[in-house]
């Protein structure tokens, strides 16, 4: 079985730095973008099993590329998890509207990141 | 309004005085029972009478007429339309019974909804701050971003996987790094709260400044003469060293405001060692200044009075104002001052013996916020809210730099010539709002023939019916009307 493919959209490196390893050592290969424009060409270009999201990114923000991922025919079903500050209802069902997949707070347990991508990267 | 308070006052002064009716009556040249009826309320006392009771009772006439009665239970009035007391019974017309049973529980009234008024102001702009600040936003960013990978990275280290060094180093580093950015952003963020002063104009300062200048009718004959001082020394800069009048400029901040701010600061500055030892006697002495803020605001607004006496010497000011007939522009131009500062000036022509035409004086920003308020008898200026929306005043912002003007009846049927101009308070920079404020000036209809303002107006048919405050109106069929009537 190949192994699982996973984009990390988040542009804090340390955080960055956290992502990458406790995916990789979930078993799974991880690229990252630090940067929503560039993201969305990846997704395009690439095969991906799921994305996980930051939403405070500068440029185009997370939920503009969620959008616009949903938009896009091309990329239909590509399961997207939202990484938020904000935890409110209100703002879950924002991200939900939008279609993101699954809802992340920070600061986040690595556990949550880990079972949320592999279940959802699973059903792929 | 006023004759209702007037018995109670005659009452309780000459019951201070340790007086009879019999007794007061006789030294007034009364009858008993007519001094009873005036006491009573069912007789009106005419100026000369209640002249006449004052001398009998040996104290001044200003105390007897009620005006300060007048004015707390006007306040009152207005305090009891706020919505915040909306389910009260207390009805309009019984604000003037409280104030002449019990003036001293009106008084508590009227501090208590002072101070309610000051926190919510405070409240407010703390709320507008948090929501608002871009540096709160950005420092709350900054701590759930360390937090987080803080989190995540002890985490790792603590966790089941094994690492090897250089993963270990890897991650404690940046546990290291960003507790340390953590604890400044925390730092940072907290001394946010610390000294963040939220500066706030106090209602209640502001109101006794605003009856400080009442009182004393917005006369000050000791800073008249104090300006004349500073006139003749700034006119003769070898007498004092100084510069002269036309130089005197300069300063960090004279870049606002235009040529006539920039003199008009400058000559406080300058007429300030002159005038502040007089100013001081002032502030301290006057009851109605309790506190340190209102002496400290009524201080300012006092050597503001002294820079315009000395640039519009009173006796030559008044002159030319009737000359031109308060022709503000022609004022302005005259002695090289703005709109605003000739406005302020014709409203302080109060100097006994020697008055101008009586004006009230109101400036308002666009959102109907009243900044500065003179009120005259017969025509209260609102202190908690805005005008009536028929005011001249609030016309004028569509049509700034433009003098607008009219005729207007109370619902009383006290009747006024208004006349309002918008005015920059600050020259305009391109692709910033403009900041505009509205001046106001009103005067008695009956004075309006030496007024510029009233020509080519006529009184009876430009008079139009306008209120004070939208809540207190019997106007109930006004269009322009904001808020249904509470009805006494």
């Amino acid at each position: 079985m190949t192994q699982a493919r996973i984009l990390v959209v988040e542009d804090e490196p340390n955080i960055v730095e956290s992502l990458r390893f406790i995916l990789s050592r979930a078993g799974f290969a991880v690229d990252v973008s630090g940067d929503g424009a560039d993201a969305l060409r990846r997704m395009r270009n690439g095969r991906y099993d799921a994305v996980v999201l930051d939403i405070m990114l500068p440029g185009l923000n997370g939920f503009e590329v969620l959008k616009a991922v949903r938009a896009d025919p091309g990329l239909a079903g590509l399961p997207v998890i939202v990484l938020t500050a904000k935890g409110q209802a209100t703002d879950r069902r924002s991200a939900e509207e939008i279609g993101a997949s699954a809802f992340i707070t920070k600061p986040f347990a690595n556990a949550d990141v880990v079972a949320q991508v592999r279940s959802l990267a699973a059903r792929r | 309004m006023a004759s209702t308070l007037r018995g109670w006052k005659i009452r309780s002064a000459r019951l201070a005085g340790g007086l009879s009716q019999a007794e007061l009556a006789r030294r007034a040249g009364l009858s008993a029972p007519y001094l009873n009826l005036i006491e009573r309320n069912r007789r009106p006392a005419s100026a000369a009478i209640l002249a006449r009771i004052a001398d009998a009772l040996g104290v001044a006439l200003a105390e007897l007429d009620g005006e300060a009665e007048r004015r707390l239970s006007e306040e009152i009035g207005e305090i009891l339309v706020d919505p915040v007391l909306a389910a009260s019974q207390a009805a309009i017309g019984s604000a003037e019974d409280l104030v002449g049973r019990a003036p001293g529980w009106a008084e508590v009234i009227r501090r208590l909804y002072r101070a309610y008024r000051d926190q919510r102001q405070s409240v407010l702009a703390l709320a507008d701050r948090l929501n608002h600040d871009p540096f709160l936003g950005e420092g709350v960013h900054r701590l759930l971003t360390h937090v987080t990978s803080i989190r995540s990275s002890a985490e790792i280290l603590a966790g089941q996987t094994p690492l090897d060094a250089a993963e270990r180093d890897r991650f404690l580093a940046i546990v290291t790094a960003d507790s340390a950015r953590l604890s400044d952003a925390a730092r940072s963020l907290l001394s946010f709260f610390e000294d963040n002063s939220i500066r706030v104009r106090s209602a209640t300062t502001m109101e006794h400044v605003d009856a400080f200048i009442f009182d004393t009718n917005n006369y000050f004959g000791s800073l008249e003469m104090a300006a004349a001082e500073v006139r003749s020394d700034l006119r003769d800069p070898q007498k004092s060293g100084t510069p002269a009048l036309d130089d005197a400029g300069g300063g960090r901040d004279e870049i606002a405001g235009g040529a006539s701010n920039r003199s008009f600061r400058s000559v406080r500055r300058l007429a300030l060692p002159v005038v502040e030892g007089e100013i001081d006697r002032i502030v301290s002495t006057h009851p109605a200044l309790p506190s340190a803020e209102a002496r400290e605001l009524a201080r300012s607004a006092l050597s503001n009075y002294a820079a315009a006496a000395v640039l519009m010497p009173y006796d030559d000011f008044l002159g030319a104002a009737r000359a031109c007939r308060y022709d503000l522009d022609v004022l302005g131009a005259r002695y090289g001052v703005s709109y605003e500062q000739a406005a302020h000036r014709v409203a302080t022509l109060r100097k006994p013996g020697a008055e101008g035409v009586r004006f009230a004086y109101m400036r308002s920003d666009p959102s109907g916020f009243v900044t500065k308020r003179l009120p005259v008898p017969g025509l209260p200026l609102p202190r908690y809210g805005t005008a009536c929306p028929l005011w001249v005043i609030y016309g004028a912002f569509q049509t700034p730099g433009a003098t607008v003007r009219g005729f207007g009846e109370l619902p009383g049927g006290e009747q006024f010539l208004f006349l309002a101009r918008a005015v920059e308070k600050s020259p305009a920079v391109v692709g910033r709002p403009r900041h505009l404020l509205s001046i106001m000036l009103a005067c008695p209809a009956a004075e309006a023939a030496k007024v510029v303002y009233g020509d080519g107006l006529d009184m009876r048919s430009a008079m139009i019916p306008v209120g004070t405050i939208c809540r207190l109106c019997t106007r109930l069929e006004c269009g322009a009307r904001q808020e249904p009537p509470l009805l006494a």
